[in-house]
């Protein structure tokens, strides 16, 4: 294998962003390796996608079919992906069939037109598509050995990367595992009613790679490969400088309970019923962004257009932030979604503007999209640290499933790794009256006013109440007026300024 | 008894003009790639040819500069066929007679094998 002026073996890249990190930067140039996968997974296209990306780049790519699709469907079907240019055929994406010469002259006639075709086309890439093929016609393994050993000898010989498509599954205690440089799976797995593929790097010689299954989704601009933020992030991008400022919630009372408002770059949970006022918080708190200290929504409920008209409603300032560019609005559907989707664009669009307020309304999302529920305390964390060492203080919402009540159940096991401060909205109802508590659980490293605050939502955001005493008088969610006060039959219009 | 080469590197392609032509009356002979279609021709001049663009060791548009440059080999109708487009392969070859693009219907074949050989042809056998 080639290798770069600092001595690192050289890399060809798939051109999927995705799948060349989880590579470490893409297979290593004059590798031999298998891409499995049950039909219909994904092997062809993401075949035909290094191809044409490497064809872009210059390269020159061969793809062989044994018993595989016919060229003229596989064309057809290729011809409607964004990566596909009929001007690179068939110069530098050249379609063969070598399943006659297979049958005519078998394994060493096969070996043999490869060997020719590359030399002759000065090829970089060749994909064998139908690789079972070749196996079931050696008829013995010894035969196969053979073959795969002399075509991984041509590879490195002329720096041609080759690429071994098989609808079977290659298995640690058979040949071709130990023969070739790595082993890509794609699958296809239903979590009840939905289906999610998953890319697996099963082996990859000389050189680290991200373990475990990674997120696609194929495209009409090809496969699409989502690494696992876990694995992606196991180790934050930098470190954590830490620090003590702090910076406004949003809501100047809020700011004193929390003993001078959010530390910088921590992560804080708002945690209420549906229609508790979670979202107008969050809103508060992205009405202090600047162009200095640029905003992002991260929605998955409500769209722009219904983000705008709520602040119109509940936090007039944000309109003018959101068309001045410093608050970006990212909605997306919460429906079908895949949770390392979710993560790339949201890291994606921190980095993008230098975002330094994070609002994130409804972390349920990430939740219904993890198909395997038991990733999402990794997935947080890791994507939590991210967000801390990026310097991004981040808010983010969550429900809780009892509306009114003296019981509170935490929605997240590991609220200690996801939220360093904690904010919970509460429902109160007495006397056929609701009313709203706002307590701070929960600051990092911070001193902070425990007590329940009553507050009311108003045109301009959440009014919170300065004195603790109004609130003195609901505990657990029932009446409980101070000692020695007599409650009269009117009694909930006594507290201060509740209700709204 | 009117004969037809194809040369097509892809097995099915090949094997299925194969059984539609010989149901037709016509007499076929395959070639896996241009140089085996060189070594037929050289051995018994067929009537019509299939040809396909892209092909391993040798590609249609080589086996017909090879025909044209070699005056001992026949003089036969082609058919070019191709998954890409006409435009395209022009740009590229010249020689044959009508292009077919893949994939194709079988009455395509049938059409097109009258057409170019006469449907009373094969009566000649």
């Amino acid at each position: 294998m080639s290798q770069d002026s600092d001595g690192s073996m050289k890399r060809v890249q798939t051109g999927i962003a995705g799948l060349d990190t989880i590579l470490g930067g893409g297979f290593l140039m004059g590798g031999l390796y298998i891409v499995q996968g049950t039909p219909g997974t994904g092997k062809t296209t993401l075949a035909n996608q290094i191809c044409f990306h490497q064809a872009a780049e210059g390269g020159r790519t061969l793809y062989v079919t044994l018993l595989a699709e016919y060229h003229a469907r596989m064309m057809q079907h290729m011809g409607g992906m964004s990566f596909f240019n009929a001007a690179l055929v068939p110069d530098q994406v050249n379609y063969l069939s070598a399943f006659g010469t297979l049958r005519q002259d078998g394994l060493s006639g096969l070996l043999a037109l490869l060997r020719r075709e590359i030399i002759a086309r000065k090829a970089t890439i060749l994909i064998l598509d139908g690789f079972a093929t070749a196996q079931r016609s050696a008829g013995d393994a010894q035969g196969f050995d053979e073959f795969a050993h002399e075509l991984q000898g041509v590879a490195i010989a002329t720096d041609c990367t080759m690429f071994l498509l098989s609808s079977t599954k290659s298995v640690k205690d058979t040949p071709e595992y130990t023969i070739v440089d790595g082993i890509v799976e794609l699958s296809d797995e239903l979590f009840g009613w939905s289906a999610e593929s998953a890319l697996q790097v099963i082996k990859l010689r000389g050189s680290a790679h991200l373990r475990g299954k990674h997120a696609f989704r194929i495209t009409r601009d090809g496969l699409a490969v989502y690494p696992r933020i876990e694995a992606l992030l196991a180790n934050p991008s930098r470190s954590d400088e830490g620090g003590i400022e702090k910076v406004s919630s949003g809501v100047n009372q809020l700011d004193i309970m929390l003993g001078g408002g959010l530390p910088v770059a921590s992560t804080t949970m708002i945690m209420g019923p549906s229609g508790v006022g979670k979202t107008t918080l969050g809103l508060q708190f992205l009405s202090r962004c600047s162009q200095a200290e640029p905003g992002l929504l991260f929605g998955f409920y409500e769209t722009p257009t219904r983000i705008l008209a709520k602040t119109d409603g509940v936090c007039p300032p944000m309109r003018r932030l959101i068309e001045a560019g410093d608050v970006e609005v990212l909605w997306q559907p919460p429906t079908d979604g895949l949770l390392d989707a979710y993560g790339q664009r949201l890291l994606e669009a921190v980095h993008r503007r230098g975002v330094r307020r994070l609002f994130i309304d409804g972390l349920g999302a990430f939740r219904t999209a993890a198909s395997d529920p038991t990733r999402m305390g990794h997935f947080l964390t890791a994507l939590m640290n991210e967000l801390r060492v990026l310097g991004v203080t981040t808010v983010y919402t969550i429900e809780v499933a009892d509306i009114i009540g003296p019981t509170i159940r935490a929605p997240i096991d590991e609220l200690s790794s996801v939220a360093e401060n904690l904010v919970l909205l509460r429902f109160i109802e007495i006397r056929s009256h609701l009313y709203r508590l706002i307590s701070v659980l929960k600051v990092r490293d911070s001193d902070f006013d425990p007590t329940l605050h009553c507050y009311a939502t108003t045109s301009q955001g959440l009014d919170i109440e300065a004195n603790p005493e109004s609130a003195e008088t609901i505990m657990a969610g029932f009446g409980r007026w101070p000692a020695g006060v007599t409650a009269p039959d009117n009694g909930p219009a006594l507290l201060p300024r509740l209700g709204g | 008894m009117t004969t037809v080469l194809v040369v097509d590197d892809e097995f099915g392609v090949a094997e299925l003009f194969d059984a539609i032509l010989t149901d037709e009356g016509y007499q076929v002979l395959t070639a896996i790639n241009g140089r085996h279609g060189l070594e037929l021709l050289a051995q018994k001049q067929p009537d019509l040819m299939f040809l396909d663009y892209m092909m391993p060791v040798m590609d249609g548009a080589a086996m017909l500069r090879a025909m044209a440059a070699d005056p001992a080999l026949p003089s036969i109708p082609v058919v070019m066929m191709s998954s890409m487009p006409e435009a395209m392969v022009a740009e590229r070859c010249s020689g044959y007679v009508t292009f077919l693009r893949k994939p194709f219907k079988i009455a395509q074949v049938i059409d097109l094998a009258e057409r170019l050989l006469g449907s009373g042809d094969r009566s000649t056998f």
